[in-house]
């Protein structure tokens, strides 16, 4: 039912709330593989606004210094650039736990983000670089306005990605390596015991969750027209942890869930009231202390599909 | 010359380093006990920023005489430390039991929410105590021209340091500390009630930030999002430092704030940079840190 | 009675008019006066009219957020008081500007679903050139606060219908580097310490390619870039000592304006060096005599609240701004209030040729070369779109009744000579061509 609202919804809603659904849909894909990483293998990352960064830049990089529109090579190269950078980043990282592993993940957050913005003659500074409408499956559709263009071609296209994109990742978790995710969460010391490498596997979900988290950056990209170096700053990653919690972590579609909640709370409150940092703090906190299962624990307990947290 | 320029360069380097220092204080008892990183330690910071100026305006405005400015200063800061009775208490506590990474959450909770409060209060204006800094001259330092106030701040952050040593090494509180920083399980069996030490602890923390942002503010000003702008140096200091170790705290201080200084006057351009990738190479060599006793 | 009402009621019979504010100041009436809701002006809606503004409420350059919000506020209060525009009544609707992404969804919102008639705003860079491009795409009308640097206005709106841009931010370091030459001999070697970002780049590029214009064997011994939100500035100050340069150049803006005059004053900075703060002005107020020597150049960008030739409408706004706010204001003021009394005025002319409301598209023409009086003096809107207006800048003094230092004399640099004339031409260029200025 959800699922035909969503197909319909450029039909029947105003323009302004099919436009809502662009970032939801980014941070989705975002979310997905950022849970493989938090509820599936036990491991908080506050710097993976380091590969949406990475993602929303090679956008930038590709449409206006390179000439590529083809939102398809955009997608495949923030993929794959996002997975370069996870290899030796997610090696040191994963080293380690809990604690350090948020704080080394913040610290590479960071230095990417002062790299954006120090380095301005290469990557412009604060004021970024600008992202050109990109074709999609091939069509240049330049001449569409881009209202029509966002709300229409590109709404159903990043649909298509966050649906792939869930695919891909239902069948990660339920793959005997998603089970293997979730012995290294919940007892790595069996893990080991059963021949199963703890910090390879930590590896794999980092890298898997920095290609969907650059996929989905690149997505975030073209609806602005813009991307700069805030893309990239820690409160952005804490943000987007804020969105898995807030849906649920425990759960495959919390996430998405959470994306959804967040950016419509967001919009809501941030026009009625100036002081909305309070109140999502507020929600942060209520979240954290009383429902940490998120929307998904409230409403949703065990079901299939649910990630089983010992 | 010569030596003027690099007495300069130092204590310029010193006092951040005296800044820093107050700051990750309150980050490291905090997280040498309760293994809680306090995103909102900047917050702290920057509400005691705030407070302190409020007070010596008002203590000015009421006619108090400007050379004894440092004390409804020094007093406000410590004062509204007993906020972190009320966050603990408030919202920390339901949390101990909890996995770490929900507690950072938490304090990152704490960050939007102070950010707001703040500005509810003082508006967004940079807000600061006028010309006190002056107040007390300046002292010539081997051909360096040093304002007396920093090195006022600099004694004070000298003075803290050594009788937070006094406090963890000579008092029955500061053995709790440490024991229960050790070994937490242990601390209780022998009958500590660790939620009173939590409770103690916590607002010392906090206590120690807003001390540090009230004795910063006359030398510069409150701006807003400080807080945020603030935690990643305090960050880098207890890396650097060791996790959960005060020696660390104080000599990742001195590395950050000097490094920083001689950055400054020698190769501006890398200058955070710079810091960034020094966290990232101790993290990856020695992710104790310097000092720090915390197995990863 | 004042130029706005005048205008407001430019169709209306004037006996019917007084009236009609006759009436309503007996009556003590708050809002509207009866005469103009009784009348059904042909072609316009009776709904009131929706300005989007979009203020900084966030970080160091909230306060420019606040001023700037404060300036539109006072006119639609004023502005309502005299019957709104066209005898409809203003309506603020808010949307806060952060970073360009979110910022780009509120415009957005403004435009699809509030159905904004106008959206005014827009001070961070960043946001400009990302809003630039929305506003064209949204073809929605949009009056610029601040934001703009020379990438700006070469790159992403090279010839925009409904997106009107602020002045040239390199504005002040070119009016910084003519007081320099002017009124500080024998500088022959500089240093820079400028934000992070665009803009102190491109002042303090500016501020050399200028000075050098003057004097050309001028020096560069420094160059600093703490990044915007620093607050302790003790080891640069030690790096600018060391350096000794003839002069300090700064185009710093927020509070760290302030933090660098107490710290350089704690070590006598300017006892061996001279200044030239060219932005220092917008946070004027809190740079004290004490900490604060004589005979710095200071910029107060295009509003200076102490000018002895200002109009009685801006020494109205000073006078009301320090009795509501406790403070005096700083120039964002006045881009926040012609950014709607331009927008007034546009529709006003735009409603004489068209005969109805107009459209965005009209006002937009109408808007093209439109000169208002702004607080600060005359503004205009250049034929692209451009901002004009003046700028203040000057030597500091104590000799003032205030606790923070003012200027004497003041320099008044209109856009016309500080500007370059067409955002074609490129700055350098422009540069080498005008200065020195002749006469």
């Amino acid at each position: 039912m959800a699922a035909a609202a969503v197909l319909v919804l450029p039909l029947v809603a105003p323009p302004y709330h099919v436009l809502l659904m662009l970032p939801f849909m980014a941070y989705a894909v975002i979310l997905l593989g950022l849970n493989l990483l938090f509820g599936y293998t036990g491991l908080v990352s506050f710097g993976h606004a380091l590969f949406m960064g990475i993602g929303a830049y090679t956008g930038a990089v590709l449409t206006t210094h390179l000439g590529v529109r083809s939102l398809e090579v955009i997608l495949l190269a923030s993929a794959v650039l996002g997975a370069l950078v996870a290899a030796p980043v997610g090696a040191l990282c994963v080293r380690y736990v809990k604690i350090y592993f948020s704080m080394l993940t913040l610290a590479f957050g960071m230095l990417f983000y002062t790299f954006l913005l120090k380095f301005y003659r290469l990557t412009g500074g604060d004021e970024g670089i600008r992202v050109l409408r990109p074709s999609l499956l091939g069509f240049d559709l330049g001449a569409v306005s881009k209202i029509d263009y966002l709300a229409g071609p590109y709404y159903y296209y990043s649909l298509g990605v966050l649906v792939l994109a869930a695919i891909c990742m239902w069948r990660i978790v339920h793959s005997p390596f998603g089970l293997c995710l979730r012995t290294v969460r919940d007892n790595p010391a069996k893990a080991e015991s059963l021949g199963v490498s703890v910090t390879r596997y930590r590896w794999y979900a980092f890298v898997i969750s920095a290609v969907y988290a650059a996929a989905g950056g690149a997505l975030l990209g073209p609806p602005t027209g813009n991307v700069d170096p805030t893309l990239a700053y820690w409160t952005h990653s804490g943000n987007i942890v804020f969105m898995t919690l807030l849906g649920g972590f425990a759960h495959f579609f919390g996430p998405v869930l959470g994306a959804f909640v967040f950016i419509f709370l967001q919009d809501t409150v941030m026009s009625v009231v100036p002081y909305w940092r309070l109140i999502f703090g507020a929600i942060l906190a209520f979240l954290v202390i009383f429902a940490p299962g998120g929307l998904m624990g409230l409403f949703a307990g065990r079901r299939a599909g649910e990630v089983s947290r010992a | 010359m010569v030596t003027g320029n690099l007495v300069n360069i130092l204590m310029g380097g010193i006092f951040h380093a005296a800044i820093l220092f107050l700051v990750a204080a309150g980050l490291q008892v905090v997280f040498g006990v309760q293994r809680i990183f306090n995103l909102a330690c900047g917050s702290f910071y920057a509400l005691g920023a705030y407070v302190g100026a409020s007070a010596v305006n008002a203590f000015t405005g009421a006619g108090g005489p400007p050379a004894l400015f440092i004390v409804p200063l020094a007093l406000a800061g410590l004062l509204v430390g007993v906020v972190g009775v009320v966050v603990e208490r408030g919202l920390l506590a339901f949390v101990y039991d909890r996995d770490e990474t929900f507690q950072l959450l938490l304090t990152f909770a704490l960050v939007l929410m102070l950010e707001d409060i703040v500005r509810l209060t003082w508006g967004t204006a940079p807000y600061s105590t006028s010309a006190l800094y002056l107040a007390y001259g300046q002292v010539n330092l081997l051909g360096a021209t040093v304002p007396v106030y920093n090195l006022i701040v600099i004694g004070a952050s000298l003075a803290i340091a050594l009788g937070i040593g006094w406090l963890l090494t000579r008092t029955v509180f500061g053995r709790i500390i440490r024991a229960a920083a050790d070994n937490r399980e242990m601390a209780e069996a022998l009958g500590v009630d660790m939620r009173r030490v939590y409770a103690k602890v916590f607002t010392l923390g906090t206590a120690l930030g807003t001390l540090g942002g009230a004795l910063v503010i006359p030398a510069t000003a409150a701006m807003s999002e400080m807080g945020i702008e603030l935690i990643v140096e305090a960050f880098a200091v207890v890396v650097i430092g060791g996790l959960g170790s005060m020696r660390g705290a104080f000599v990742g201080a001195l590395v950050v704030g000097v490094f920083r200084a001689v950055a400054i006057a020698v190769y501006p351009e890398l200058e955070m940079l710079m810091i960034y990738l020094v966290v990232i190479a101790v993290l990856v060599l020695r992710p104790r840190g310097l000092f720090g006793r915390v197995a990863v | 009675m004042n130029n706005q009402t005048k205008e407001a009621h430019m169709e209306t019979n004037r006996r019917e008019f007084l009236k009609g504010v006759g009436v309503a100041a007996a009556g003590g009436a708050v809002g509207f006066p009866a005469v103009v809701r009784a009348q059904a002006r042909k072609g316009i809606p009776s709904d009131p009219v929706k300005i989007g503004v979009m203020p900084i409420r966030a970080g160091v350059a909230a306060p420019v957020g606040a001023a700037g919000q404060r300036g539109v506020e006072w006119w639609a209060e004023r502005v309502n008081k005299a019957g709104g525009i066209l005898g409809r009544k203003v309506e603020l609707v808010f949307e806060e500007e952060s970073n360009p992404k979110d910022t780009v969804e509120r415009f957005r919102k403004l435009a699809l679903q509030t159905k904004a008639d106008v959206i005014v705003g827009g001070i961070s860079t960043a946001v400009g050139l990302a809003l630039g491009p929305a506003a064209e795409e949204l073809k929605m009308l949009w009056l610029s606060w601040d934001a703009t640097t020379q990438k700006g206005v070469e790159e992403t709106m090279p010839k925009p219908t409904y997106s009107f841009r602020s002045v040239d931010n390199e504005v002040e370091a070119i009016g910084g580097a003519l007081l320099t030459a002017k009124y500080l001999k024998g500088v022959k070697t500089i240093a820079g310490i400028n934000n992070d970002y665009s803009y102190g780049h491109d002042c303090w590029e500016t501020y050399q390619a200028v000075l050098k214009r003057y004097t050309p064997d001028v020096k560069s011994v420094l160059e600093l870039f703490p990044k915007l939100g620093v607050t302790d500035f003790t080891s640069h100050i030690a790096a600018i000592q060391q350096a000794k340069p003839d002069l300090l150049m700064t185009s710093f803006w927020s509070g760290d304006t302030t933090i660098l005059m107490k710290q350089a004053a704690a070590v006598g900075l300017f006892k061996t060096m001279k200044a030239c703060f060219t932005t220092g002005g917008g946070v004027h107020d809190s740079l004290k005599k004490e900490f604060t020597p004589e005979g710095l150049i200071l910029g107060y960008n295009s509003m200076y609240f102490n000018y002895a030739g200002a109009s009685a409408l801006q020494k109205q706004f000073v006078r009301e701004y320090k009795a509501k706010y406790g403070e005096y204001p700083p120039y964002e003021c006045d881009h926040g209030y012609f950014t709607v009394e331009s927008y007034k005025a546009g529709v006003e002319k735009a409603y004489k040729a068209a005969g109805e409301w107009p459209s965005k598209e009209q006002v937009a023409k109408a808007l093209e070369g439109i000169e208002v009086e702004s607080l600060s003096g005359k503004r205009s809107w250049r034929e692209d779109h451009v901002q004009m207006c003046s700028f203040f800048q000057g030597i500091t003094t104590h000799k003032n009744e205030f606790d923070f230092v003012t200027i004497d004399p003041v320099e008044v640099l209109p856009t016309t000579r500080i500007m370059k004339p067409s955002t074609g031409t490129k700055l350098l260029d422009w540069i080498n061509a005008t200065f020195p200025l002749k006469g």
